[in-house]
């Protein structure tokens, strides 16, 4: 089900009915949230429901165990365990073709003729945020980082919180099955806060992502010829607007949702396109998996406890595999490596050149960074190596191809991307909550009331939030 | 935070903005359509699979859309049919669909609308892209589709701010439409398509009819002639009529050889696509040898002293009145030629 659908608001209707009214108790409303859940989930592919049941079993298991093991050879096949079911999912389901295809392709190349069927397999929706998210129950349970979830409900309703299931935030368990421990109600201030950040992330992602650049960044994307500078710039600018409402969008409604309910899921966004530099990037990108990467794979690798060149090992390799987290294609690796090439570069001038960021400074070293991250958008957009290298070669004046964008969607696009930039740069420092404390409650009204409008009039046709895929 | 204010200031705005929305495109003469999106299609789709061999299945393009009227036939016939046929497409992947993915073998009546039927089998072409989709999304559709389809219904039908159209019209009030409606500076270089507007209504079971405007408001009709003329005059790749021929006579044996009966027909044409048609599409050459190929009944409206002369308003399709007439009258010649009974083998 998709938050910006029709039935998503005849569900959530329902379950704050029933959440709210007095019919039951927090245990019975937890499970009405909990099966709830599974619907949310089944009403796009019911038998995938299985994988989640696995998931859940195997890591509330995994987690009792590690709790009362002392033996360490035991606890580390527990948590083997663990990221076996979890990565293999992953692995089959997600990179079972991609795997596939390249190990046919190795063979070939070695001389050897072979094909192989394609497995054309399902990719669940959202396999890479709940596996990432109970795979750091285990390894959080492991490490003695937190206690176990206290009951089999709580810890299901954790892996499968449908505000956030498909997703993400990819939330910790410490940050989220503890709230589930006693009855939560919200305050009528929190549910507003959370129907206005609803109202937010829809307006993100159906009016600002799907009406105003999803078209034209599909148009240049989608061309089958060699495009003009300015044509291949603003497709790109188009779908680095895009993917940020798109996927800020989803975040801010699921946090809004949660926040309805009287749940709290952390920040996955805080104006990114304002970072100067790409450490600050990654501190306000996607935040919930930059940190789930840095704990997870970046510190156990070695982080920056072992030298220089150990740092930017663990760095890199951080960085492609999450670039591969987004998808099973080489260009999702290149683009992964791009920033982790950026992350080292940065470390490396940040040893030799000293700058004081002042706000004249910081908003050309931000722009300068958004200008990168620009480029690495092409690797992720384009579905093949040959669409990336002709749109770069384009922005950078060596195609003088063709026109395929008109004057006013070059217009509407150089607008969305300059006023999201300008109120990125104004916001980088503060919140939406801090700024709304300032507002006049009428003109907070104003504004709820024309986005509110405008996602009516858009109307929209039901798209997919791009991160569904990964 | 005054929240409770705000919400309350929003929750008046918005309903004297949507109200005063609704009303004024009321006022330019809009009024709540379905719209004939895959959704729809996909209902109609699924009802093939519960069919038995006395049930009638129409496809083809938006001739057969509009100029065979669902009950017409069946007040003729008794049977009421599914209605299956797509606009601007080729009805190729759908008969394919069918055959391939169901069991029926009652009746498929199929009109040839011969640059769109002989066209193409290239998948990426749009005469053969737009069907695919909806065959598509048939397939693959979730439970959340068509629970978010059946919502919508009672919104298309009640507000003319929901009747949004999947097919980029140019009298669509959605914000992207709307913002389509601006025009610039042109710098593609490329001819840009003339204006184009809907000009017929839908009902549930996607039984169409032409709207009195085209029917009777000649500066209307002619915005939509215009369009077609951009179209017939385009460069466009060469018909594939060998291989459309070919692939359609593979599943039309298929279909016969499992005991369903097919039915070609030919609706009418006027203006410069009867032109068009007769001269690169001659029907001696192309449909005669599509019957006789394949072996399937047929009727063409030149055949037929009621139904040769009949003029469509914007060169492609009738009229509600002559659709009804047409349908009428090929129906009692089926009946007549006992045409909507299965061979017996």
């Amino acid at each position: 089900m998709l938050f910006n659908s029709l039935s998503f608001i005849v569900f959530l209707a329902i379950v704050l009915v029933l959440y709210y009214a007095k019919l039951f108790n927090w245990t019975n409303k937890k499970r009405m949230l909990l099966l709830a859940s599974y619907l949310f989930y089944a009403m796009w592919n019911p038998p995938l429901v299985i994988l989640l049941w696995i998931s859940t079993i195997v890591d509330y298991t995994a987690g009792k165990k590690l709790a009362v093991l002392e033996n360490q050879r035991q606890r580390k096949m527990w948590l083997l365990l663990s990221m076996f079911v979890n990565l293999g999912f992953l692995a089959f389901f997600k990179y079972g073709d991609f795997l596939l295809e390249n190990f046919v392709t190795a063979l070939n190349a070695v001389g050897m003729d072979f094909q192989a069927q394609p497995m054309d397999i399902i990719l669940p929706m959202g396999i890479s945020f709940y596996t990432f998210q109970t795979m750091s129950y285990t390894i959080d349970m492991y490490k003695r980082k937190i206690e176990p979830a206290r009951t089999f409900l709580d810890f299901a309703l954790y892996v499968t919180f449908f505000p956030q299931l498909v997703a993400g935030p990819i939330v910790r368990a410490k940050e989220l099955i503890t709230q589930f421990y006693e009855e939560k109600k919200a305050t009528t201030q929190q549910f507003l806060w959370g129907t206005f950040l609803l109202t937010i992330g829809l307006f993100q992602k159906i009016v600002l992502a799907d009406t105003l650049l999803a078209g034209t960044s599909d148009d240049v994307f989608g061309s089958r010829t060699i495009l003009h500078g300015l044509d291949a710039w603003t497709g790109t600018l188009a779908f680095s607007g895009q993917i940020f409402f798109d996927f800020a969008g989803y975040s801010t409604c699921a946090i809004g949702i949660a926040l309805m309910l009287g749940i709290i899921l952390p920040d996955n966004f805080r104006y990114p396109y304002a970072a100067i530099g790409f450490s600050d990037l990654w501190r306000r990108w996607h935040i919930s998996l930059s940190t789930w990467l840095r704990d997870y794979l970046y510190i156990p690798l070695g982080g920056n406890r072992h030298g220089i060149t150990r740092m930017y090992a663990a760095l890199m390799i951080t960085m492609l595999l999450g670039g591969l987290w987004h998808g099973a294609a080489w260009t999702f690796v290149i683009w992964g490596a791009l920033h982790g090439i950026y992350l080292v570069v940065e470390r490396l001038l940040r040893n030799k050149i000293h700058i004081k960021i002042n706000a004249w400074n910081g908003i050309l070293l931000a722009l300068l960074t958004y200008t990168c991250v620009n480029i690495t958008w092409v690797f992720f957009r384009a579905r093949e190596f040959e669409t990336a290298k002709n749109m770069l070669a384009s922005m950078f004046g060596l195609n003088d191809g063709a026109k395929i964008l008109q004057s006013f969607d070059i217009i509407k696009v150089f607008t969305v991307i300059t006023i999201l930039f300008i109120c990125h740069w104004v916001m980088r420092n503060t919140s939406m909550k801090a700024v709304s404390l300032k507002t006049p409650p009428v003109v907070l009204g104003i504004v709820w009331a024309i986005l509110f409008v405008l996602i009516c009039i858009a109307q929209g046709s039901g798209e997919q939030f791009i991160y569904f895929q990964f | 935070m005054q929240l409770k204010t705000s919400f309350l200031v929003a929750l008046v705005l918005s309903a004297i903005g949507l109200v005063s929305w609704e009303l004024y495109w009321r006022s330019q003469g809009y009024e709540p359509t379905l719209d004939d999106n895959k959704h729809l299609w996909a209902v109609e789709r699924d009802k093939v699979n519960s069919l038995t061999e006395n049930d009638v299945v129409l496809t083809g393009s938006s001739r057969v859309l509009f100029d065979i009227q669902l009950d017409e036939f069946e007040k003729v016939t008794g049977i009421r049919p599914i209605q299956l046929a797509s606009a601007g497409s080729s009805p190729l992947p759908i008969f394919h669909d069918i055959v391939e993915h169901t069991d029926f073998n009652g009746t498929v009546i199929v009109g040839v609308t011969p640059p769109l039927f002989f066209s193409t089998t290239f998948p990426q072409a749009g005469p053969w892209r737009r069907p695919q989709l909806r065959v598509d999304h048939y397939h693959k559709r979730t439970y959340a589709n068509r629970v978010n389809h059946w919502l919508s219904i009672p919104l298309q039908e009640n507000l003319v701010m929901m009747s949004g159209h999947e097919e980029e019209a140019d009298e669509n009030i959605d914000l992207k439409g709307l913002l389509r409606r601006i025009k610039l500076a042109e710098r593609t270089g490329k001819p840009q398509y003339p204006p184009f507007f809907e000009f017929g209504t839908i009902d549930i079971d996607r039984n169409t009819r032409m709207t009195e405007r085209t029917a009777t408001d000649t500066a209307f009709a002619n915005v939509i002639t215009n369009a077609w003329k951009f179209i017939i005059t385009s460069d466009g790749p060469p018909p594939d009529v060998e291989g459309t021929t070919k692939f359609f006579a593979a599943d039309a044996k298929k279909f016969m050889e499992r005991g369903g009966n097919l039915i070609l027909v030919r609706p009418p044409s006027s203006g410069m696509f009867k032109g068009g048609e007769s001269k690169f599409f001659p029907r001696d050459k192309l449909y005669d040898e599509l019957v006789k190929i394949t072996g399937a009944k047929s009727y063409h409206y030149e055949d037929y002293d009621e139904l040769k002369d009949m003029v469509c308003p914007e060169w492609s399709h009738l009229s509600a009145e002559d659709a009804d007439i047409y349908t009428r009258v090929l129906a009692q010649e089926m009946i007549k030629d006992n045409a909507l009974t299965k061979p017996t083998n």
